[in-house]
């Protein structure tokens, strides 16, 4: 059953959690670069503090990777509930890779907007709303995530389900907060720009309770499944 | 195996559906609220602007909507109870009745965005019109959803062989249509009512 | 002795088109004329004393266990109060 390794796995949910919650604070990004400042606001905010942003912005890139190993744990226990014809816990993996990525790239285009702060302001500018474009307006991997949890869990028909069913609506409601992340591209104030209500601070709190919730729902599930069968080695 | 339907004992309290579902509608009537919230707080800063550009609106689609999804719901209720004492062809009937209800609404909303639309009147234009098409743009969603489940429970009890073991899914269904219609009572009287 | 469920959902369900009706006229000049917002205070309430039964009698909460009930009329009295609240700043 492999316990020691789904652990390994699980725990890295706290690792990817931490450090980029760590990074954000680093990068200042919380809350995020206002999308109406002017070209000289965005250089002036990359050139005072950049070398506080840039390490922010690698530490974000470097808990990236912990996305996927979580989403790998969630994916073994998924395949508890479907069997050998797994397609939602391939979709929730590949999903999850895919968000590994979408933060990988949004530290790219901020690191190459804190690379060079002597840049043309406008450049600078540029490369920083690629940044929160690509963090924010990505609902469409995250959701497939939460979607194929969710649908997952609830199509679990076992006496002993893998995991609570409210945990399945759970991941349903994730899904439907981060949708108006793609509204961004229409506003540069109000709730609906990249630093308004409902495209960063629901999505935001969303997102990493979310990793909070399914690590500690994961444990038990995981912990379940050791008990289950006491007799194959872990 | 016989079919039973058992009616609920009134003392003893009953959930309808299954828990989690009212998770999923709790968290939904959370985010709303926060909606509404922040829709008024904004128009409490622009009040000449919400009110001039409400007249934009076309009020006899919104009532028709209201009273549409009104009696949708009423008749997914109607539909639920037939289920629950037997009366299968009254909760078929009742939920194809009730899916009409909703594409009509769908319907209706399609002419009224188009009709706003082609006055030019976008999600950009101001913050009004930013409201009213976010509003009632995720509701819209949400009843596209909500139809997809009401054609998944007419379906359920389309099959003779429905019993009240069904009884859990009908109820949740039905109670995620009932929130749709609540969400929209109140987007109704925010966008088009009040002054 | 009860009512049938069917004929009490069927009666909200005519309350609640008598409802709509009457906020629609608050919300169209009768009543209060020019006095707006009370129009709104009243159109609020109704919206919400509607939302009130659909949620007891369709979503049959009214038979639920008392806690789910509880929240969601504690909930559509918060709301209730913050919008008109937060309505009273633009005033």
């Amino acid at each position: 059953m492999n316990i020691r390794n789904q652990l390994i796995c699980a725990w890295s949910a706290v690792g990817f959690a931490s450090i980029c919650l760590a990074g954000f604070l680093f990068a200042n990004f919380i809350p995020p670069i206002s999308p109406n400042l002017s070209a000289e606001e965005v250089a002036a905010i990359y050139s005072e503090n950049v070398l506080s942003m840039r390490f922010g912005i690698l530490l974000i890139m470097s808990s990236a990777g912990f996305i996927c190993s979580f989403a790998a744990a969630l994916a073994v226990q998924m395949k508890r509930i479907e069997g050998d014809l797994a397609p939602f816990t391939y979709a929730q993996l590949g999903a999850g890779c895919i968000s590994t990525l979408v933060f990988v790239f949004a530290g790219v285009f901020w690191t190459g907007a804190a690379f060079r702060p002597d840049h043309d302001p406008e450049l600078t500018r540029m490369l920083n709303d690629l940044g929160w474009i690509t963090l924010l307006m990505t609902f469409a991997p995250f959701i497939i995530q939460n979607i194929a949890l969710g649908l997952c869990i609830l199509s679990d028909k076992q006496a002993k389900p893998v995991f609570a069913r409210w945990v399945g609506y759970y991941n349903l409601w994730v899904a439907v907060l981060f949708v108006p992340g793609g509204l961004l591209t229409f506003f540069k104030t109000g709730p609906f720009a990249w630093d308004g209500l409902f495209v960063w601070w629901v999505p935001f709190a969303v997102f990493f309770t979310w990793y909070l919730v399914m690590f500690y729902i994961l444990l038990g599930a995981i912990k379940r499944q050791a008990q289950s069968e006491p007799t194959v080695a872990a | 195996m016989s079919s039973t339907y058992e009616v609920t004992d009134s003392a003893k309290p009953h959930l309808p559906g299954e828990s989690g579902v009212w998770m999923f509608i709790i968290g939904d009537v959370l985010i709303f609220s926060l909606l509404f919230s922040v829709f008024v707080y904004d128009r409490s800063q622009e009040v000449a602007l919400f009110i001039e550009q409400q007249q934009l609106l076309n009020q006899t689609f919104g009532l028709v909507n209201t009273l549409l999804l009104l009696t949708s719901s009423w008749l997914v209720a109607l539909a639920v109870h037939g289920a629950r004492t037997g009366h299968l062809s009254q909760a078929r009937g009742c939920f194809v009745l009730a899916i009409l209800g909703g594409i009509g609404f769908v319907v209706i909303k399609y002419f009224e965005w188009s009709e706003k639309l082609t006055a030019d009147l976008t999600i950009e234009t101001n913050n009004f019109f930013m409201y009213y098409y976010l509003m009632t743009g995720i509701h819209l969603m949400h009843m596209f959803i909500g139809i997809g489940v009401l054609v998944f429970l007419w379906q359920c009890v389309r099959d003779a062989e429905f019993n009240t073991q069904g009884m859990g899914v009908l109820e949740s269904g039905a109670c995620f249509w009932h929130l749709v219609d609540i969400l929209w009572i109140a987007l109704f009287a925010l966008l088009y009512l009040m002054r | 002795m009860a009512v049938s469920l069917q004929s009490r959902v069927t009666v909200i369900w005519a309350g609640l088109i008598v409802a709509t009706g009457l906020s629609w006229q608050f919300g169209h000049g009768f009543g209060f004329r020019e006095k707006f917002h009370y129009a709104t205070a009243a159109i609020l309430i109704i919206t919400f004393v509607k939302i009130r039964f659909v949620f007891l009698d369709f979503m049959e909460l009214r038979t639920a266990p008392w806690p789910l009930r509880m929240a969601f009329e504690v909930w559509a009295i918060a709301a209730c109060v913050t919008l008109l609240g937060l309505y009273s700043l633009g005033v």
